[in-house]
């Protein structure tokens, strides 16, 4: 790995994680903590963006040890980012959010099992609560449990893939050909 | 405890979360979970390195049991509303471990000491960089992104009405802050490769911890029985 990507890769963790100061500011139910995972994806390609992804994971562990299961939703966000970086969906707006659309239904499907199993679905106070709406409006366990997932992923992946198109087309050229995947992803070349 | 290797610090943390899972609920879960709380009280936690905040006239090691009690009870509560009492008992003592566990190793685990223990241990000085850089960039960039929602409340961004402008202002608040720390890996690449980073030397560790024989005996010990736990639990 060259030293440009080594350098990468912490500064896209701290996006991040950083990124929840602008969210509180708007107060909108999103996370955004794969956004620097899938930045990263874009510029640098799928190995960049997992180990991105994985060591996001282990800083959100330090913070609350809950999130060490969800490495492999990350995971899972990095390889169908550098998927959608491949086929040139970050060119605009109209590709990126359908993009992210997808990835929000691939995300709750892998978060859902581990959710379930692992913590009976008590994650988080927002998917808890969605959860157990679900469970009023009379789905079964498994099925709620991804009810909860699927509300909160859904909106949250398809307004990152947004986030990062807008920033890709954000870049001066010359910066983002300095990264090997960044032109391909905003359908550049 | 913060005495120990770190490598044995991170052991135990891993295997009282593994224990919880394997070992028969409740009893199994009542046991970590009465350790791991146990873990929080000993000598040795800094104050300031938790996450839920401080309370400067307590022990340090009671602001990491409250820590930890803070993070897990929101847990119990959503697994009450979910599910039925022995399920929230059972996996409610589980998260508790984990919980704890992981409060505990942040309180007495020094970041410093876990990066010159993995250089003397053989790892790449890459994988000690990318530890040590996260951990330092994140507080910077959280601090930078504080700066930029405040420049644009001054500039008259208004963050609330309708979903639309709410994401706008979205778009005004996310976008400086990665497009500049983005203009930050050109710095970045730049003093690693004046330090030699790109070069693939293996670097000598300044003061590396001491690793006793009877914490690897101890760590080594820790892991068979888990794998015996497991084994029987599913024999």
């Amino acid at each position: 790995m060259s030293v440009r990507l080594l350098a990468l890769i912490p500064v896209a963790v701290a996006i991040s994680l950083a990124l929840s100061a602008a969210v509180d500011a708007v107060a909108l139910p999103l996370f955004l903590d794969t956004t620097g995972t899938i930045l990263a994806t874009a510029l640098a390609g799928p190995a960049v963006g997992v180990a991105v992804g994985v060591l996001t994971s282990a800083v959100n562990t330090l913070r609350n040890p809950t999130f060490s299961p969800f490495v492999v939703v990350q995971i899972i966000v990095a390889l169908y980012a550098g998927l959608a970086a491949r086929a040139g969906l970050f060119r605009s707006l109209r590709t990126a959010i359908p993009a992210g659309l997808g990835l929000g239904v691939i995300a709750s499907l892998t978060s859902t099992p581990i959710s379930y199993f692992v913590f009976g679905c008590t994650t988080t106070g927002g998917i808890a609560l969605t959860t157990a709406l679900g469970k009023a409006l009379g789905l079964p366990p498994l099925g709620a449990c991804f009810f909860g997932s699927f509300i909160s992923d859904f909106g949250d992946k398809a307004v990152t893939f947004a986030l990062v198109a807008a920033v890709l087309h954000a870049l001066p050229r010359r910066t983002a050909a300095r990264f090997p995947l960044a032109l391909r992803a905003m359908g550049a070349t | 405890m913060s005495a120990l290797h770190p490598f044995s610090l991170l052991a135990i943390a891993a295997a009282l979360p593994a224990f919880a899972w394997i070992l028969p609920a409740p009893a199994g879960g009542l046991a970590t979970a009465l350790i791991a709380m146990g873990l929080t009280l000993t000598p040795g936690a800094r104050s300031g390195s938790t996450s839920a905040g401080l309370t400067p006239r307590w022990r340090p090691g009671l602001v990491t049991f409250r820590t930890a009690l803070v993070i897990a009870a929101p847990f119990w509560l959503f697994l009450r509303l979910l599910h039925d009492v022995p399920t929230t008992v059972a996996m409610g003592l589980r998260i508790t471990t984990m919980v704890a566990s992981c409060v505990w190793l942040v309180a007495v685990l020094s970041p410093d000491r876990l990066v010159e223990a993995m250089v003397a241990r053989g790892w790449s000085l890459a994988v000690a960089y990318l530890f040590a850089a996260t951990l330092s960039a994140v507080p910077v960039l959280k601090a930078r992104a504080r700066r930029i929602v405040e420049a644009q409340r001054c500039r008259g961004l208004s963050p609330r009405g309708s979903v639309a402008n709410r994401l706008r202002a979205l778009r005004a608040l996310a976008l400086p802050l990665v497009l500049s720390a983005l203009h930050e890996v050109d710095e970045r690449t730049l003093a690693l490769e004046t330090r030699g980073l790109g070069m693939g030397v293996r670097r000598t560790p300044l003061a590396a911890p001491l690793d006793r024989t009877a914490e690897r005996v101890a760590r080594w010990t820790l892991l068979l029985l888990c794998l015996a736990a497991l084994i029987r639990r599913l024999a």
